[in-house]
């Protein structure tokens, strides 16, 4: 048969279509198919490979396969990602309805975006016509939204409301309310953090975190104002997985005395003896069933900390000191200092540093770092400033400390191009043994500051997502 | 001809605009020079010019969802992807109160 006047199999060959006889070549719809129920179609993740030979936990030790393998990164991105908690953006950055902020959950584009009734709502940043980038700013403030490609509009909460040539191509067949953006159907508010998750079953957020909550009020929770970030963000790029920062921030005070020692120099104050209180000795790290972990140390340090806070040092040993102390009492408020902390898989944040990521997985062998300064609301204006400098100058693209740290992680992956590399058996073994659940002070399962409890609960839970298909 | 009462003068500054909800609805403009009135539907989708940015130098409305410019005073299309002019109305101004002149 033909169609426009060229050739085409099957129709008339097959005898399956008759010719009507208005000139039409089949019968038009009053109204277009909807989408299918589930708009989701199945995984093509591979599901053969069984992570539980590549990881060994309860004697510390696993397979660098795990960093360096697209396979396993592709079901990252299933079980991993299309599953837990993932940060989105801090709600200080979205003040008034429309505002809007383009992020990513691990390599899908998000909108976020606050909505007239306050809340804020989050949705794939894709046009369900052909696929197409929805916003393509970083941030501000939209009435709408409008794909570049074709024109299909939605409102800011990802509903489709204008179609280009609704009457003359669509016949007003097309039923626009079934098209709206993909819903990210579990948004929540913690302390000024948005979570979003793909799981409509997902567990609460704060149920999610455990015992991890505690310590997370700890950082997050300490004064009447709350918090906020300041001065945008910053964005870069490491040739690293995402597992390496991510491992890190939740288990590693380790590295620091090493990595970090000539920055630790630079940082401490002229003319200072190097004694026992210089830097943090004493310390306790949490390791969460979820696969969240924290380190910090237990006593003040006369050394980097202070340089690097500046102005604020005063109000984080004053007003709010004393805010903390009344909101969560004596430990939390005077127990905690020059912290490190993840919550699973890509939220970490340096409580007493100020600087709060997300590590944006790109492939097995890339991140995004996106990071935030955040400070307290009721900072002075110098202090605030205070903490955005301390911040450049240790964790932002320029910092002293995060060069370090982003030295490692490239040399790893580099050396993971090695074929033996990759078959190559790492250790986490440090503390093994030393867990208990009976600290006085602090909750769940606690040890050293210098031990990889944190690590090997990061890796189980890692393991535990990546070998269940389903719930 | 009918005279349909759209707003006060002090409803709109310049710069500002409504919607009048007809059949079919129409845009009432607030320019530095007074008051005007188009077809409030963009010519080229579902959009209302009501809700657009107005320019009160070029005397330009933006259609808020694909962009299209047009001329408020006349309804010329200045910009695609509309490729048609919209409609405008005449405006009366009876004491304080703006009215648009329909057809109906």
């Amino acid at each position: 048969m033909k169609i426009d006047g060229i050739e085409v199999d099957g129709g008339a060959a097959n005898g399956a279509a008759t010719q009507p006889t208005d000139g039409y070549l089949c019968d038009a719809p009053d109204v277009l198919t909807t989408q299918p129920a589930d708009a989701i179609s199945p995984s093509s993740a591979s599901a053969s490979i069984d992570v539980s030979q590549l990881i060994n936990l309860d004697d510390g030790y696993l397979s660098a396969r795990i960093y360096n393998d697209q396979a396993i990164y592709d079901l990252e991105l299933e079980r991993i990602f299309s599953r837990s908690w993932l940060f989105l953006c801090h709600e200080s950055q979205l003040p008034k309805p429309g505002d809007f902020f383009a992020t990513y959950m691990a390599e899908d584009p998000i909108l976020v975006v606050r909505q007239r009734d306050g809340s804020i709502a989050a949705f794939m940043n894709q046009c369900r016509h052909r696929g197409m980038r929805l916003c393509r700013a970083d941030l501000g403030n939209a009435k709408v939204f409008m794909c570049s490609y074709h024109g299909w509009t939605y409102d800011i909460g990802g509903k489709l409301i204008s179609v280009p040539h609704e009457e003359d191509g669509y016949h007003r067949a097309l039923n626009k309310e079934s098209w709206s953006t993909l819903k990210v159907p579990r948004v929540e508010n913690y302390k000024g953090l948005i979570f979003g998750n793909w799981d409509p079953n997902a567990l609460p957020f704060t149920e999610y975190l455990g015992d991890m909550a505690w310590y997370m009020e700890a950082f997050f929770d300490r004064t009447d104002a709350g918090t906020e970030v300041i001065g945008g963000l910053h964005k870069w790029v490491l040739k690293c997985n995402w597992k390496f920062a991510a491992e890190q921030f939740a288990s590693d005070m380790y590295h620091a005395e090493v990595s970090h020692s000539s920055a630790m120099m630079a940082l401490m104050p002229d003319g200072l003896e190097l004694t026992a209180d210089s830097f943090g000795r004493e310390g306790t790290q949490f390791s969460d069933a979820n696969g969240h972990g924290t380190g910090f140390f237990t006593a003040p340090d006369k050394g980097p900390l202070k340089a690097m806070l500046g102005e604020a040092i005063e109000y984080i040993r004053g007003p709010e000191r004393d805010q903390a102390i009344r909101r969560l009492g004596e430990v939390r408020a005077k127990r905690i200092f020059g912290g490190h902390m993840n919550v699973f898989p890509t939220f970490s944040f340096l409580p007493g540093t100020f600087t709060m990521r997300v590590w944006h997985p790109r492939g097995p062998g890339e991140i995004e770092v996106w990071a935030w300064a955040l400070v307290e609301k009721d900072m002075t204006p110098e202090q605030k400033e205070a903490i955005r400098i301390g911040v450049m100058r240790t964790f932002s693209p320029s910092g002293m400390l995060e060069q370090d740290d982003g030295e490692n992680w490239l040399e790893i992956q580099r050396v993971l191009r090695g074929y033996m590399a990759r078959r190559n058996t790492l250790n986490v073994q440090m503390g093994l043994g030393h867990e208990r659940n009976d600290d006085p002070r602090f909750p769940g399962k606690v040890n050293h500051v210098y031990a990889e409890t944190a690590a090997r609960g990061f890796y189980r839970r890692w393991a535990e997502l990546m070998s269940q298909p389903r719930w | 001809m009918a005279l349909t009462k759209a707003c006060k003068i002090s409803d709109l500054k310049p710069g500002e605009a409504i919607r009048l909800n007809l059949k079919p609805p129409i845009a009432v403009y607030r320019l530095d020079e007074g008051f005007y009135a188009t077809a409030d539907t963009c010519s080229h989708a579902e959009a209302s010019l009501a809700a657009g940015d107005i320019d009160l130098e070029e005397c330009t409305v933006e259609c808020p969802y694909h962009g299209s410019l047009f001329e408020v005073k006349t309804g010329r299309v200045l910009s695609m992807p509309a490729v048609k002019p919209v409609k405008t109305y005449p405006v009366k101004i009876i004491d304080d109160e703006v009215f648009v002149e329909t057809e109906a």
